[in-house]
């Protein structure tokens, strides 16, 4: 039996393990372009994820996008091939590390697009009767974006089965939250009529309660739903472009680290096990990638 | 046979193409129980109900962006901006999102999107649709034609806007549907009866002639044949050539003609500089520069925003048929 903390150890360290490679990666010269990791942040994914159907439910994320696609889909070999730009990847090479679409999968790196094109999603789901609960997951960098309050407004309006989850991890790039980000996060939602949750821990067990009866709610009453989760990420925003205090990163990986919180509450036989597969499997996805072709030559 | 106008070709393809597939809607502002600004949606929201004719807040990014949603989903959303110069508001939706959906998806998920964007002023200078000022007047065509990924549509009359509408909404691609404002009310002409489909990409021959090929969009067609007629009793033949899609553009139909005639006037309502007429006329000057008699000519706007009231900032007949004379005397 797999239970759920196993599911969300298995899942998270596979993703930290994923994102460990690709900055590997990025340092041998294995991938060109960009990435950027959530590192520190995999239980949102997790937590949020599980409660979410693949073949029915559709997420659009963001440029922070690697955790919940792989919660979601389970394709690392996709996802590793899609950065290293290989025809075997989830967007065939060509879309990159913020671009992984795949089934009802989407994401792209631009913060003011996603919400307008998640609520189409939503509206359309609804027009079909389909049951799906539309996720768009977004960021305390994204409040910054206008097109999230038009969507908010239109959401509640029309009453659209949509859940918006911020990963507030208090950093716009460089820029802190208390220079961006005024007044109250869930107020804002709150103001257009939407109910809201909001909690203070990386706890994956927490999240997944919470996440549990934001998804219910949404199935039951077909209405919006505006979710924010407090969470840290422990590397750069992309690579190397880090301007926050060490001494802060390092306290909150010693006090929030999801991983390490839930590692002593499973078997240690089967969190080695968990581990093992995991190693291996990334490895064998870098290993697969760097030998499909790469995707180069493209016609109009 | 009686005669439609520009608007009711539009309000007949909505009307037709919502009939013929339920996975058809329309949304944008005012388009419900008010029929739009312009009457193009009159009477849908009657006949379909406002779960298929969605009356939006002001909100052209949000809206705009959920259509696009809708279309990833396999719906056929035709999205009314109220005036195109409006559309800036929704840009970020259009460029990061609809041009690009489909090339990062390889080709498997499909953008079915049509935005219908009333542009330009009635270029008589008087009348209808003569003066909004610079904030709705504009002729916004060329930016989406450097957005690799969209496809561009301007017809210059009835028949056309109710053929390349109904090919517009049948594509799979985003497509952008210039509807030149100031014909809503001035154009008419007979429309066939039954199914009526222009496909997108295919220029059309307005008036054949020998001398001078005169390349016009939109309202400029008009113009252009306004001039062939005046110049036809000198005995100077003009052919006027309508693209009728900007992108694709029908490349072939139009270097044709330049070769025919070796003299060549491009024509739009945009300002010249960074304008489609550029494009036309590097196309051609790549493909048939031997074959020209004389440089190519444009008649555009000017390089300004569009003043209000009669000016001489957009292109009129005087101005044509001068460009027409000039390039007959060169070379």
């Amino acid at each position: 039996m797999t239970s759920d903390l196993a599911r969300f150890y298995q899942q998270m360290y596979v993703i930290r393990r994923l994102e460990e490679t690709l900055l590997e990666m990025f340092s041998a010269g294995e991938i060109n372009g960009t990435t950027h990791t959530c590192i520190g942040q995999e239980a949102t994914a997790a937590g949020v994820i599980s409660h979410l159907d693949s073949e029915r439910d559709v997420i659009f994320s963001n440029h922070r996008c690697h955790g919940h696609y792989v919660a979601f889909t389970d394709d690392v070999e996709g996802l590793i091939a899609e950065v290293t730009g290989r025809t075997t990847g989830t967007c065939g090479g060509k879309g990159g590390s913020q671009h992984l679409c795949r089934g009802n999968f989407y994401s792209n790196g631009i913060q003011g697009s996603i919400v307008p094109v998640a609520t189409g999603i939503a509206l359309a789901e609804r027009e079909r009767k389909s049951g799906a609960v539309t996720t768009v997951f977004i960021g305390d960098g994204t409040l910054g974006q206008g097109a999230l309050y038009e969507c908010l407004n239109m959401a509640s309006l029309w009453r659209l089965p949509l859940m918006v989850v911020v990963e507030n991890n208090h950093y716009a790039q460089s820029t802190p939250e208390e220079l961006a980000v005024s007044g109250s996060i869930s107020a804002r939602a709150a103001a257009f009529g939407i109910p809201t949750a909001e909690i203070t821990t990386t706890d994956v067990e927490e999240i997944h309660a919470t996440a549990g009866s934001a998804v219910e709610r949404i199935r039951a009453t077909g209405e919006p739903f505006f979710m924010v989760l407090d969470t840290y990420r422990f590397s750069p925003h992309s690579k190397g472009d880090d301007t926050r205090d060490p001494a802060e990163i390092e306290a909150r990986r010693a006090s929030s680290d999801p991983i390490a919180l839930i590692a002593d509450r499973l078997d240690p036989e089967l969190r080695a096990d968990i581990e093992q597969a995991a190693e291996r499997r990334v490895a064998d996805a870098r290993e697969a990638a760097l030998a499909a072709p790469v995707a180069g030559a493209v016609q109009a | 046979m009686s005669k439609s106008l520009y608007v009711q070709a539009i309000n007949r393809a909505l009307h037709e193409e919502m009939d013929r597939d339920p996975d058809v809607l329309c949304i944008g502002e005012d388009i419900g129980p008010m029929g739009g600004l312009f009457g193009a949606t009159r009477g849908l929201h009657e006949r379909f109900g406002a779960e298929r004719v969605i009356d939006t807040p002001i909100s052209e990014a949000g809206y705009t962006g959920a259509a696009i949603g809708m279309a990833m989903e396999g719906l056929r959303p035709v999205v009314e901006i109220q005036f195109a110069d409006f559309v800036t508001v929704a840009f970020d939706q259009l460029n990061t999102v609809a041009a690009k959906m489909h090339f990062l998806l390889s080709g498997l998920a499909k953008v079915p999107l049509v935005v219908r964007l009333p542009y330009g002023v009635n270029l008589a200078g008087e009348g209808y649709m003569s003066g909004h000022g610079p904030h709705h007047s504009q002729s916004p065509e060329a930016w989406f034609c450097h957005m690799a990924g969209m496809k561009v549509v301007m017809p210059s009359g009835p028949a056309d806007a109710l053929g390349l509408l109904k090919a517009a909404i049948r594509d799979n691609s985003p497509v952008m549907f210039f509807e030149q404002k100031g014909l809503y009310e001035t154009a008419s002409e007979a429309l066939p009866e039954g199914e009526h489909v222009v496909p997108i990409g295919k220029a059309a021959v307005v008036c054949e002639g020998s001398d001078v090929t005169v390349i016009a969009t939109g309202a400029t067609v008009g113009l252009a044949r306004a001039v062939a007629e005046r110049l036809r009793a000198e005995g100077v033949s003009l052919e006027v050539v309508d693209p009728r899609t900007l992108v694709p553009l029908d490349t072939e139909a139009l270097v044709a003609s330049a070769i025919k005639t070796g003299r060549v006037v491009i024509t739009h309502e945009a300002p010249s500089t960074g304008g489609f007429g550029g494009e036309i006329a590097a196309r051609i000057a790549e493909q048939a520069f031997g074959r020209l008699h004389a440089p190519i000519r444009r008649v555009c706007g000017l390089d300004m925003p569009v003043p209000d009231g009669k000016n001489n900032a957009l292109p009129n007949e005087e101005r044509i048929e001068a460009a027409v004379r000039n390039v007959l005397e060169s070379g």
